[in-house]
């Protein structure tokens, strides 16, 4: 957040009349005028690359365009009104929201489990956190090949593997319906992504002041209880961060969703990404596809600032 | 000669030069053959036509099938389109819908004439009045199987489907399966279905007027026989898209499949043993007299409504459909693609690839199935601009879903399969 009189001269160079804001100051431009001149660059950038491109969306779902390259005519809020009404609508949303939810669990379990390990001092420590990153670095493609395969049942491993620990009588068909298919999908997305959270939850464990750990244990605290005294609270404002970053990010996986069951099966997999899509490319409806995407950005954008304005009154108290 | 003679005549010859580069018409193809050799051979064929034919050039950028829906009328409404696009059959009526694809009725009948077009793969592309694109390639589904696991059993290709569903059972046994049937959301089940459709009489989508003609018993018990098939697949199956399909035959955990080909994948993965692979019409119903298979005629559209541009595409085309350089193109992708004109059928540039030589009686097979391939949506004439949302949404396989997975009557999915056709065409 930027605060009031940040710009003020702190040193006598800074607060040469010449040099700085003071200089500008003095020539008619006030403080916050000259933020706006440094800020309207980049808010410039932002309204060309973002904001038209959102008000031909809006304008788009306004519209009735099947294709792209034919015009449309107006139709007020049919389309969201059709959308609204409609029940795939509603259901994609659930199943993103089983998806958000699904992910961010596994994901932040996998991530702390890592990272606490990463964190300890033992040989080979380096090699094993360079080592835990080559599932994000890997192509979604790659991912999607590699999983369908082991998961195959044409030469797959994980299907003889779960056979001989007993753990399935026969095979099994891992995207052959729809609880499976969706449970199956976060946890190949959980362990593409799941070293992404163990590198930020391991640059927060690494801020964690060594002498709060050492007065605990010199005080007899175990180490679960210095685990949740301790390491976890300190853990908190990241996670927040996690938290808003990952479900957002969640939020909008289309790739490897679409590789790997094109939202199927029986729409076991159909998030909203993915009905956006189908729409849009499948369907041939691209104002109603527009018109769902501006409701889920609106969804997206209410709860990023819901959840900003949660955590600046967490710092606050 | 003297200086000035020498000087006229050099810059006679300059200009003759500069007015031949000036009048040389370019055309751009695009087309989703995107596989490295496929577009080398591309290549290939393209250096020679321009090597012959100095007043024409055409250029090649190949695409994917999955941008290409999206790009091409993105493209055509900024000007920045091709002059030439490969199409299959419900990719045509959405480019015709924004008015970019040319009528090329009159040069297909030139060439039907000259080389015997293949009736079907004509039929995908004439409606409105029109044919919309020129055919260039077939692709039609056979059942493929393992000779040895069959005759193991003491079984033959099956005809029908009794003995289709008795075979699949038989060869069900420890770890095998009799047949790997897709039942997941996409263009290969669609086709899988499709296949029962048109072996049991429900080949038509549309009534003649446009409205529908899918919800019927006799597709009810196409998707019933579909779904008990199904029941002798792998359990993953339900997820399967093309390649999951010849992995399981290639591996040969499945006994047989439904596919386009399979030759290359049991070529390079499947042992190569040519006398093994069998491959047979797709069985009839009981009650059914004829094979019946789903074919998609791949084909170029012309976009450009530049007479030039026509008159280059068109000597394009006749030369690429000449015997001596369609087998070449054929071979982009051996044992895939099977000719549309009859000459093509019988030409040795075709045959003399090593790979068509080492399974000619495999590939003769799939010639003469295809003879018999519909195509959903482009039957009869009757095509409706809702096809290709329809085929784009994969509602066929939308149906099997319902019956395999959530165990719906495949009455009541046909029921509600055409009234998401209706939504849809709406």
């Amino acid at each position: 957040m930027i605060k009031r009189g940040f710009l003020r001269p702190r040193s006598k160079k800074a607060a040469d009349p010449g040099v700085g804001g003071n200089g500008l100051r003095r020539r008619g431009l006030s403080e916050r005028k000259l933020a706006l001149l440094f800020v309207t660059p980049a808010l410039g950038l932002l309204a060309l690359t973002l904001l038209w491109p959102l008000i031909l969306a809006v304008d788009l779902s306004l519209r009735d365009v099947r294709f792209i390259g034919k015009p449309g005519a107006f139709v007020g809020l049919e389309n969201y009104s059709d959308v609204l009404s409609e029940a795939r609508f509603w259901q994609s949303g659930l199943r993103s929201l089983i998806w958000v939810a699904g992910n961010a669990v596994v994901q932040t379990a996998l991530a702390l489990a890592a990272a606490l390990v990463l964190h300890q001092s033992f040989p080979g420590v380096q090699i094993a956190r360079i080592w835990v990153l080559l599932t994000w670095i890997v192509p979604t493609v790659v991912v999607v090949i590699i999983w369908r395969w082991l998961l195959s049942n044409s030469g797959g491993m994980i299907n003889p593997l779960l056979m001989q620990l007993g753990l399935l009588e026969a095979p099994v068909g891992f995207f052959s319906s729809r609880q499976s298919a969706m449970t199956t999908l976060i946890l190949i997305n959980s362990w593409r992504w799941f070293p992404f959270v163990t590198l930020m939850i391991l640059a927060a464990l690494t801020r964690i002041p060594g002498d709060l750990d050492e007065a605990a244990r010199m005080d007899g605290a175990g180490a679960w209880q210095r685990f949740r005294r301790i390491t976890w609270p300190l853990l908190q404002p990241t996670l927040s961060v996690l938290l808003v970053v990952g479900t957002l990010l969640s939020f909008n996986v289309f790739d490897i969703i679409w590789l790997t069951t094109a939202g199927g099966p029986s729409g076991g997999t159909q998030t909203l990404p993915v009905l956006i899509y189908e729409t849009a490319f499948k369907g041939y409806e691209l104002s109603r596809a527009a018109a769902i995407s501006v409701l889920t950005g609106l969804l997206l954008m209410g709860f990023a600032i819901a959840a900003s304005r949660s955590m600046t009154r967490e710092e606050g108290a | 000669m003297t200086y000035k003679t020498t000087s006229s005549l050099t810059f006679s010859i300059l200009l003759l030069g500069s007015g031949s580069a000036l009048a040389q018409t370019e055309l751009m193809l695009w087309h989703m053959e995107q596989p490295p050799h496929r577009v080398e051979r591309v290549q290939e064929l393209l250096d020679a036509f321009n090597a012959a034919h100095p007043d024409i050039v055409v250029k090649q950028e190949p695409q994917n099938w999955g941008e290409i829906y999206a790009k091409a009328p993105a493209a055509l409404a900024a000007g920045n389109g091709p002059d030439l696009l490969f199409a299959i059959p419900d990719f045509a009526p959405i480019l015709k819908e924004i008015g970019a694809v040319q009528d090329v009725g009159a040069f297909v009948g030139t060439l039907d004439a000259k080389h015997d077009l293949l009736d079907s793969a004509v039929g995908s592309y004439s409606y409105d009045n029109g044919v919309w694109a020129v055919p260039l390639y077939n692709m039609a589904m056979s059942l493929w199987y393992h000779k040895g696991a069959f005759e193991a059993a003491g079984l033959a290709a099956p005809k029908t489907w009794s003995e289709w569903q008795a075979a699949t059972e038989k060869l069900t046994t420890d770890g095998k399966y009799g047949i790997g049937l897709p039942a997941s959301k996409g263009l290969y089940t669609d086709q899988v279905v499709y296949n029962f459709m048109v072996n049991n009489g429900a080949s038509e989508l549309y009534n003649a007027d446009g409205t529908f003609a899918f919800d019927n018993p006799k597709t009810a018990e196409s998707y019933a026989m579909a779904a008990a098939l199904q029941k002798f697949s792998p359990p993953d199956s339900a997820g399967w898209f093309w390649g999951d399909a010849e992995a399981c035959f290639a591996s040969g955990t499945c006994a047989s499949i439904l596919q386009f080909t399979t030759i290359t994948t049991y070529e390079t993965q499947g042992g190569g043993d040519a006398a093994n692979l069998g491959v047979a019409p797709i069985p009839h119903a009981d009650g059914e007299s004829q094979h019946n298979t789903i074919a998609y005629a791949n084909a170029v559209m012309l976009l450009s409504d530049d007479p030039a541009k026509r008159v280059a595409f068109e000597t394009f085309i006749s030369w690429l459909l000449e015997p001596a350089n369609y087998g070449r193109f054929l071979n982009m992708e051996p044992g895939l693609f099977l000719p549309v004109t009859a000459d093509g059928a019988k030409a040795d540039s075709f045959w003399n690839d090593p790979l068509v030589q080492k399974y000619k009686p495999q590939i003769e097979t799939m010639i003469a199935n295809s003879a018999n391939g519909m195509l959903f949506g482009f039957t009869n004439g009757r095509t409706f601009p809702s096809i290709a949302p329809i085929s784009g949404q994969n509602v066929l396989s939308e149906v099997l879903q319902a019956v395999v997975i959530d165990g719906v009557d495949p009455a009541a999915a046909v029921t509600d399969g055409q009234a998401r056709m209706q939504d849809i065409a709406q």
